[in-house]
């Protein structure tokens, strides 16, 4: 059933216009790639050029956190506001299947955009020199990342109708803003996790890109956000006034 | 069965044996705005009719029953048990949203089978050749639903809402969009389904569908309920009540001098150079109303009813 459902909230998910704008977002650092290959002249480090520059600011920054708020809060948002929502509902599924359901949706449609992504822009950018795991350490932490944040913009569209400017909000002002001016502000953010697990599962030295937190509270926080907002979804759920939302 | 008018005050109706629904001194509002105040009613197996004026409350009364609302006070069950928080009731339970909203990218059978399989059944496909023949739209089924008309719509999700056989179907102004035809077919179709021992209960403000099918008749107003009981009984208190006219004529006086000596006429006024006449009985006025006229040689200009919206017989009813 759960799979049913995955498929059915991807094929809605993948037919959106904007889904595609994501896509030709998430070319962006391969376009950057390929243009750093046809012009570096071998001063820049390869490796800090593609941690730091292109994974760090852009694809964390940018793509990842974009393509989970639309998918996260569109796979259960969009049925609310095309009014399908009771086709879901209106059955005899436990709530938290529902909920695990559209996490799941939100979470592979964001890791499969974000990833491909990741890796091509790797492999242009790095060819022929040290990888330094940089590659696959992005990939596991923008999959984990894409996870906290399915599951968190996913609860957000649970709560309130406008949840895409909420989870705006939360990118652009709390994450981007916020975490700069203080520091332990980065404990609530998931663009910090997933650079902090990048960091810790990179073979790469300090200099070529930064976290503000370590590999095993990365973790932690962001096991205890996938954990905290899926249940605390599942429970809105339960008691979600339906007729109030379509 | 007779019509019932029902005051506010007065003690819910006796539950019928075979209750399959009940709701007990229901009542919800959003926020400030009550949409259903202290509503009592039982239904049992066969088509009842939901009729109100638009925003009486007739919505939130399904959905309450549907379990998508929580009830404010009161209680709503089916089958003995709460709707509110039991998804395990829609094994049971069938509902038809007024939205037109579809899963526009799958085709008819697509979208039917995908109820099929939420609802867990052993042979999906076979229930979903069944759905789709019952609303006869077998030669579209494979379109994508965003290509169907509003009718047709309206059909699928039919389809989608029975696909599981339920012994409740609830259906919120299930006719809207569909073409004359279309509406017979439908109309028939849950005739079908109410003669098979299922209970129906269907929405509408359109009084001309209840009286095609509604069998029994719960009339809403402003959230309560203003009366219910056989569709006849209650159309012959709608026709029964006292009417309004306004005449303009080429001697309002002496029309009106006339028109008292008609038994049928309660009293007239003269109201900004124009009749007002009030009468019992909407058939004997309008027969006589022409007769004095020429008996008395005026000439009638305008004559038009000026309480003739469902929202005022509705509002009749709820007076009485």
């Amino acid at each position: 059933m759960t799979v049913l459902i995955v498929s059915l909230t991807l094929r809605q998910l993948l037919g959106q216009r904007r889904t595609w704008l994501l896509v030709l977002l998430a070319l962006a650092p391969v376009l950057l790639a390929v243009t750093f290959r046809f012009t570096t002249d071998g001063t820049r480090d390869a490796r800090e050029f593609v941690a730091d520059g292109v994974m760090r600011n852009v694809m964390v920054n940018l793509v990842l956190a974009l393509a989970a708020l639309i998918f996260g809060t569109a796979a259960l948002g969009q049925e609310f506001e095309d009014g399908t929502a009771p086709y879901l509902f209106a059955k005899p599924l436990a709530r938290w299947r529902i909920a695990l359901a559209k996490v799941l949706a939100a979470w592979l449609g964001t890791a499969g955009v974000v990833g491909v992504s990741v890796i091509a822009t790797g492999l242009i950018a790095l060819a022929g020199g040290p990888m330094d795991l940089i590659i696959p350490a992005f990939v596991v932490a923008m999959a984990l990342g894409a996870l906290a944040y399915a599951s968190l913009f996913v609860c957000l569209s649970v709560l309130f109708d406008r949840a895409l400017i909420i989870g705006l909000i939360y990118v652009f002002i709390w994450e981007a803003l916020i975490t700069n001016l203080a520091p332990g502000a980065a404990y609530l953010s998931v663009r910090a996790y997933t650079i902090g697990i990048a960091r810790a599962l990179a073979d790469t030295p300090a200099s070529t890109f930064s976290a503000q937190l370590s590999g095993p509270a990365s973790f932690a926080a962001l096991a205890l956000v996938v954990v905290l907002t899926s249940a605390y979804a599942t429970y809105r759920l339960g008691s979600l006034e339906l007729a109030r939302r379509v | 069965m007779t019509a019932t008018p029902v005051r506010g005050a007065a003690a819910p109706p006796p539950v019928p044996r075979d209750a399959v629904i009940e709701l007990r001194a229901v009542s919800h509002w959003y926020g400030n705005v009550v949409a259903v105040n202290d509503v009592s009613f039982a239904l049992r197996p066969g088509i009842t009719g939901l009729l109100g004026p638009n925003g009486a409350g007739k919505s939130t009364l399904l959905h309450l029953i549907a379990g998508f609302l929580r009830p404010s006070a009161g209680t709503v069950d089916a089958f003995g048990e709460p709707t509110w928080r039991h998804p395990e009731l829609y094994r049971r339970v069938g509902i038809v949203q007024e939205r037109e909203a579809v899963y526009r990218s799958l085709s008819g059978r697509e979208f039917v089978r995908l109820n099929a399989r939420l609802h867990g059944l052993d042979d999906a496909d076979a229930a979903t050749t069944r759905a789709i023949a019952r609303v006869d739209l077998a030669a579209a089924a494979d379109r994508p639903t965003g290509t169907y008309s509003k009718g047709m719509k309206q059909r699928i999700k039919i389809a989608a809402a029975t696909v599981h056989d339920p012994e409740v179907l609830l259906l919120d102004e299930p006719f809207s969009g569909a073409d004359p035809r279309q509406r017979l077919q439908m109309m028939e179709m849950l005739r079908e389904m109410g003669a098979e021992g299922r209970t129906i209960l269907f929405s509408s403000h359109i009084l001309e569908e209840m009286e095609r099918l509604g069998e029994r008749v719960l009339v809403i107003v402003t959230g309560r309920l203003a009366a219910s009981g056989d569709f006849r009984a209650i159309r012959r208190l709608m026709t029964d009540r006292p009417h309004s006219f306004a005449i303009q004529s080429s001697n309002n006086r002496a029309f009106a001098q006339a028109l008292l000596a008609e038994p049928a006429v309660r009293g007239v006024e003269l109201v900004d150079g124009r009749l007002v006449v009030r009468t019992d009985d909407f058939g004997r006025f309008t027969v006589a109303a022409p007769r004095v006229a020429r008996d008395a040689a005026i000439t009638i200009s305008e004559l038009y009813p000026l309480d003739e919206s469902l929202e005022s017989v509705f509002e009749y009813l709820v007076a009485r």
